[in-house]
């Protein structure tokens, strides 16, 4: 089942299609879209849960590189043939909802 | 921080108020059975939905304070902090509320939820880290709930069927 295609998917499946091979991780991606990390995250859950795509653990040690390890995230084939056919068919964000969002706190 | 204050003694007194809440609570619903007139054992649901009560104001007392040790000790601000300190103590105080919160939910996406949290506010700038604490705060139970239900859903599907 496709999940609903909302103002906020739509952002975070633009933000991937940039490079559909390449990885982003949350704050990346959040800083991309502009939504608020605790927006973006329950987005890209339901988007793993559908099998649009995929994430994995950075692979570096913490202590080394004085920071956590990041989530990757990347769209798998089929779902970035499925976001393309899905944002093709959907009603574009305009840009008053765009700037609303970038520029407030926002809920999914 | 606050001069001569001991945290060990801090985390002592606030179980100690946990314990009177959960004690005044059961003391309540005793008094308020004792008064009814429920046959057999019409009152078990009544008990266990006043203990329920009684537990979830607990942990959100502990969530509003929070002791110094523990699970996901205030990683992100360096176990600094209390919440009369001004911005640091804040950021202590938010971090606690994530972590009482990812205790809501299922214990792998919990898990994960807080590392990812953990991983976003360890880079984000400083000024935007109370709006972003706050969008996980909020978006928090909405993500519990779809996570007890694929957890319910996931367990419902492992359980081999018994024909009846």
């Amino acid at each position: 089942m496709a999940p609903r295609l909302t103002v906020q998917v739509q952002l975070v499946l633009q933000a991937l299609l940039q490079n559909p091979a390449g990885e982003m991780y949350g704050l990346e991606l959040s800083e991309e879209t502009g939504l608020q990390p605790g927006t973006a995250y329950p987005i890209l859950l339901r988007l793993e849960h559908e099998g649009w795509v995929t994430s994995r653990w950075e692979d570096i040690d913490p202590r080394a590189e004085k920071r956590p390890a990041r989530r990757y995230y990347r769209l798998t084939a089929s779902g970035a043939v499925q976001a393309s056919a899905a944002l093709a068919g959907a009603r574009r964000p305009r840009g008053t909802a765009l700037r609303r969002l970038a520029g407030t706190g926002d809920t999914a | 921080m606050m001069p001569g204050i001991d945290p060990r003694e801090e985390a002592r007194k606030k179980r100690v108020r946990v314990a009177i809440v959960i004690t005044a609570c059961a003391a309540v619903a005793s008094a308020a059975l004792s008064g009814t007139r429920f046959n057999a054992w019409q009152w078990v649901p009544w008990v266990l939905g006043i203990i329920a009560i009684a537990v979830f104001s607990a942990i959100a007392m502990a969530a509003s304070g929070g002791r110094p040790g523990g699970r996901g000790r205030d990683r992100v601000t360096g176990g600094r902090g209390r919440d009369d300190d001004g911005p640091a103590g804040a950021a202590a105080h938010q971090w606690r509320a994530l972590v009482m919160v990812s205790r809501l939910m299922p214990r792998s996406a919990g898990r994960r939820w807080l590392a990812e949290a953990e991983c976003l506010l360890s880079e984000i700038a400083t000024a935007q880290r109370g709006a972003a604490i706050r969008s996980y705060l909020l978006s928090a139970p909405r993500l519990a709930v779809m996570m007890w239900a694929r957890e319910v859903l996931r367990r419902a599907r492992l359980r081999p069927w018994r024909p009846g």
